[in-house]
């Protein structure tokens, strides 16, 4: 196992009804690593292994083949903390505001830190950093009633409730699935937030790719089940035929390059951000470039 | 003159919490739809724009000002079938508006509500299906398909009743970018075989593709032009928390360096005719 | 909490439909429900062994007709072995009074089993399997669209004494179409809370405060999100013309062949040899 790597994942597989007439193979033989600090994109098409894979990190699942490592720790073991684990891996699903079932926003966002058997300073502690970390005021809203807010807001409520784990990794699963841009933006800058501020190591599914290339350091594009590439948001937007083949959306500006490219036009795929495409389409705009 | 489709005449709406407070929604909204237009309503979350389009087929009713549907008032009780049946509407969440266990009879619904008998049904089934490009899943159950594929159904189950009019209310938030492709190449196809559309939405490169956007805040119309207009008001969208077309923001950087290269431009074929366009205008080589 | 078993969803095998056009596929589902409940009763009654054999024969042999592999049958028995043997050891040890005749095999205090206990215990076994296979082709073959069809068409009769028939079908249709959504729900849930350290069924048992309290985080978001899809459900119903209690028309209308007719006519046959041959044992 590499050094610096704070969760790896070697060769898992994972059916689904095993043995029966109806056995779905949703993993088969993932290989990942996730250095500490790092923030890194999975990707795939509906149905690749995505969710699969990340309800692994935590002991949600455990492998049926294969191992998951987190922190050196094997997950296999019979004798696993799984409490502890969770704590370390905070794990976040889908809609995730779907989960609160306080009255308050205090308690909800409380409501893990009080299950570990915290003492009460240290929960409300606990609370309070985690709200202001995703942008919520402490003293204003941790005695208003969770139904009230508007749907940014909850999602922000049910990220707090698990950073208040103080996890070392946040495992994220379409993070701003259904949001309108605005709240979509603030909750982005926030995730960015606690990785380069935080130093927490983040991993996200996604499928929204404006949102990829705003976030992940490095992607892993997942297909049937098994990892195909990795790489820097570059060096895989860049690669438009693999991403087509498996049916993954590339920002648009690599689309509108990718176009480009196809009606001859010498532009280079790998510059997804705006500005360099921005400067792609400019340099070949320039008639005495040559 | 052409009559408008639907005509809403200074709606206003308010939820009642109780006898005594209720927050105003909706405050005095007048515009016209025409037959064959495709019109996109934006605003960020709690503007109203989703209230304002549940009233479109009498789901909502107004609490002052009226909603007429092809001169149909939807206050009246007796006109709501027609009503609905002129306009359609699909949901947010593709999982929570299919009723039937099997695509087919989903479609089926809402042809049997309004008592369409079982010979033409089959044929209106197949079209609808044939539209959204879901025939060969009509015997599949529905939680087995994708997003996407939910959405088409839903979409189907509305054509199939021949509505006039489209309301699609945030129906692609939940998708992935193929899924919401697939709905917006079904929805472009129905605006140019002549149905109307309305279209609720936060993704702007959708608002792209309607003639018209009309764009709420705090329950009042705010804007209402062409996506073109629309999208050139760059600071006052970023105001009203919205966004603009990836395509806008491209055209305006290439602009900043190139400033023959048009600013104006909201789709992303338009960013490739207009460098084809300078490309062959300067000479520079291609190929 | 570390062997819990999170995965629902995905290991539901009632109810799904196993389309391969054979004969039992294309029967009418009416005769197939029919059939079906007349199969039923005669299988509960029979208590003769070579009976019991036979009903089994039968069974397998429904699935050999439908073209369903047989491993589908016996998935649905795994499950509930636990209960055949609970129930033939309860049949042991409190049924031997009612059933004390035949031989005495052992008689050991308040332990009495008898040839006819035994027969009981074995016979329950058999009808037990017969009657989830049964159900299993029934399922199998028979899309649960054509079961609430079904059953809307055998009860239409009652229309004529008020009874709300097209309610009734399309509550049950919608029921059936959500359990999927719902196991999904309570999976998402579940997982959800456990990854915020929720655990369940790990207190002592007579803690049932803490116990009940462990389910809140489930059960009241759940209620939350199933009070949304609800009400969602009731807009795009009304927005498709859906007024309750209004005239409908019927896509679906099912009309007996021959075919069914035979079918449902063997059926009654056999059914008639269960309750009435004088079976040796």
């Amino acid at each position: 196992m590499s050094e610096s790597a704070i969760l790896e994942v070697n060769n898992l597989y994972h059916t689904y009804m095993e043995k029966t007439p109806l056995e779905y193979k949703a993993l088969a033989g993932i290989n990942l690593q996730v250095k500490k600090g790092e923030c890194v994109a999975v990707i795939g098409h509906t149905g690749s292994g995505k969710s699969t894979l990340i309800q692994h990190f935590n002991g949600l699942m455990r492998p049926q083949r294969g191992e998951v490592l987190v922190d050196g720790q094997n997950l296999s073991d019979p004798k696993l903390d799984v409490k502890a684990l969770r704590r370390k891996v905070g794990l976040v699903f889908q809609n995730p505001e779907d989960q609160i079932f306080e009255k308050l926003i205090g308690d909800d966002i409380a409501y893990g830190p009080l299950k570990m058997g915290l003492p009460l300073k240290e929960v409300r502690d606990r609370v309070k950093w985690a709200m202001e970390l995703v942008g919520l005021s402490f003293e204003e809203l941790k005695d208003r009633v969770t139904y009230a807010l508007s749907g940014g807001q909850k999602r922000k409520v049910a990220l707090a409730g698990v950073l208040a784990l103080k996890p070392e990794i946040l495992v994220l699963d379409e993070p701003t699935a259904g949001l309108d841009p605005f709240s979509r933006q603030e909750l982005l800058d926030r995730i960015a937030l606690l990785n380069k501020q935080e130093k927490m190591t983040v991993i996200f599914v996604s499928h929204n790719m404006e949102e990829v290339a705003y976030l992940a350091q490095r992607i892993y594009v997942l297909a049937d089940g098994k990892n195909l590439i990795d790489g820097t948001p570059r060096e895989i937007f860049g690669n438009t035929e693999i991403l087509r083949r498996h049916h993954i959306a590339a920002p648009q500006t690599v689309e509108i390059l990718a176009h480009l490219k196809q009606r001859g036009y010498s532009v280079d795929l790998k510059a997804f951000e705006r500005e360099s495409a921005a400067k792609e389409i400019v340099s070949i705009l320039q008639p005495f470039r040559r | 003159m052409i009559e408008p489709l639907i005509k809403v005449n200074d709606l206003s709406f308010e939820y009642k919490l109780n006898n005594k407070t209720s927050i105003p929604v909706l405050k005095g909204v007048s515009f016209d739809i025409f037959p064959g237009e495709y019109v996109a309503i934006v605003g960020h979350n709690g503007s109203g724009k989703s209230t304002l389009s549940k009233h479109l087929n009498g789901i909502l009713k107004p609490s002052s000002g009226d909603v007429l549907v092809s001169g149909s008032n939807t206050k009246e009780l007796q006109m709501l079938r027609e009503i609905r049946q002129k306009v359609g509407m699909v949901f947010q969440h593709p999982d929570n508006q299919i009723v039937a266990t099997i695509v087919e009879d989903d479609v089926a619904f809402g042809l049997e509500n309004i008592e369409i008998p079982a010979a033409t049904m089959k044929d209106r089934i197949d079209y609808a299906l044939e539209a959204v490009g879901m025939s060969e899943f009509r015997q599949r159950p529905p939680h087995h398909l994708s997003g996407g594929q939910k959405q088409r159904v839903a979409i189907a189950g509305i054509i199939a009743m021949k509505p006039d009019c489209l309301v699609l209310d945030e129906a692609t938030s939940m998708l992935d970018t193929y899924g919401r492709r697939d709905i917006l190449n079904v929805v472009r196809e129905l605006n140019d075989d002549g149905m109307t559309i309305v279209s609720v939405t936060h993704h702007m490169s959708e608002v792209a593709e309607a003639s018209r956007v009309i764009v709420i805040e705090q329950g009042q119309i705010v804007m209402d032009g062409s996506p073109r207009e629309i999208f050139q008001q760059y600071e006052r969208m970023q105001q009203l928390k919205l966004d603009i077309p990836v395509a806008s923001r491209l055209a305006r950087l290439i602009h900043e360096y190139d400033e023959e290269f048009q600013s104006d431009l909201i789709r992303n074929n338009e960013i490739i005719q207009e460098v084809v366009r300078l490309s062959a205008k300067r000479g520079v080589f291609v190929g | 909490m570390a062997g819990f078993e999170f995965e629902l969803s995905r290991n539901i095998t009632i109810g799904q439909y196993l389309p391969t056009g054979s004969l039992v596929h294309r029967l009418d589902p009416r005769v197939k429900l029919l059939s079906f409940t007349i199969l039923v009763i005669a299988m509960a009654i029979c208590d003769t062994y070579v009976g019991n054999i036979i009903a089994l024969a039968f069974a397998i042999c429904l699935f050999y007709i439908s073209r369903i592999p047989i491993s589908y049958g016996l998935s649905g028995v795994k499950p509930a072995i636990p209960f055949i043997l609970i129930l033939a050891v309860l049949q042991l040890m409190f049924y031997n009074k009612v059933a004390s005749g035949g031989t005495v095999l052992v008689d050991h205090g308040f332990i009495l089993i008898t040839s006819d206990s035994i027969r009981l215990v074995i016979v329950s076994a058999l009808r037990f399997i017969e009657i989830i296979f049964l159900s299993s082709v029934l399922t199998l073959s028979t899309s649960t669209t054509q079961i609430t069809h079904g059953i809307e068409s055998l009860l239409r009769p009652l229309k004529y004494v008020k009874f709300p028939v097209h309610e009734f079908a399309l509550i049950i249709t919608i029921a059936i179409r959500f359990v999927p959504t719902f196991a999904m729900e309570m999976e998402k849930m579940m997982k959800a809370q456990a990854s915020r350290g929720a655990e369940f069924g790990t207190g002592a048992w007579w803690r049932i405060i803490q116990r009940t309290k462990d389910v809140f985080p489930i059960i009241i978001p759940l209620f939350n999100v199933a009070m949304a899809r609800a009400e969602d459900l009731v807009l795009a119903m009304e927005a498709r013309c859906y007024t309750p209690g209004n005239e409908r028309s019927i896509y679906t209308k099912y009309k007996a062949q021959n075919k069914d007719y035979i079918a449902i006519l063997f059926c009654i046959l056999f059914a008639s040899l269960l309750l009435l041959f004088p079976f040796p044992y």
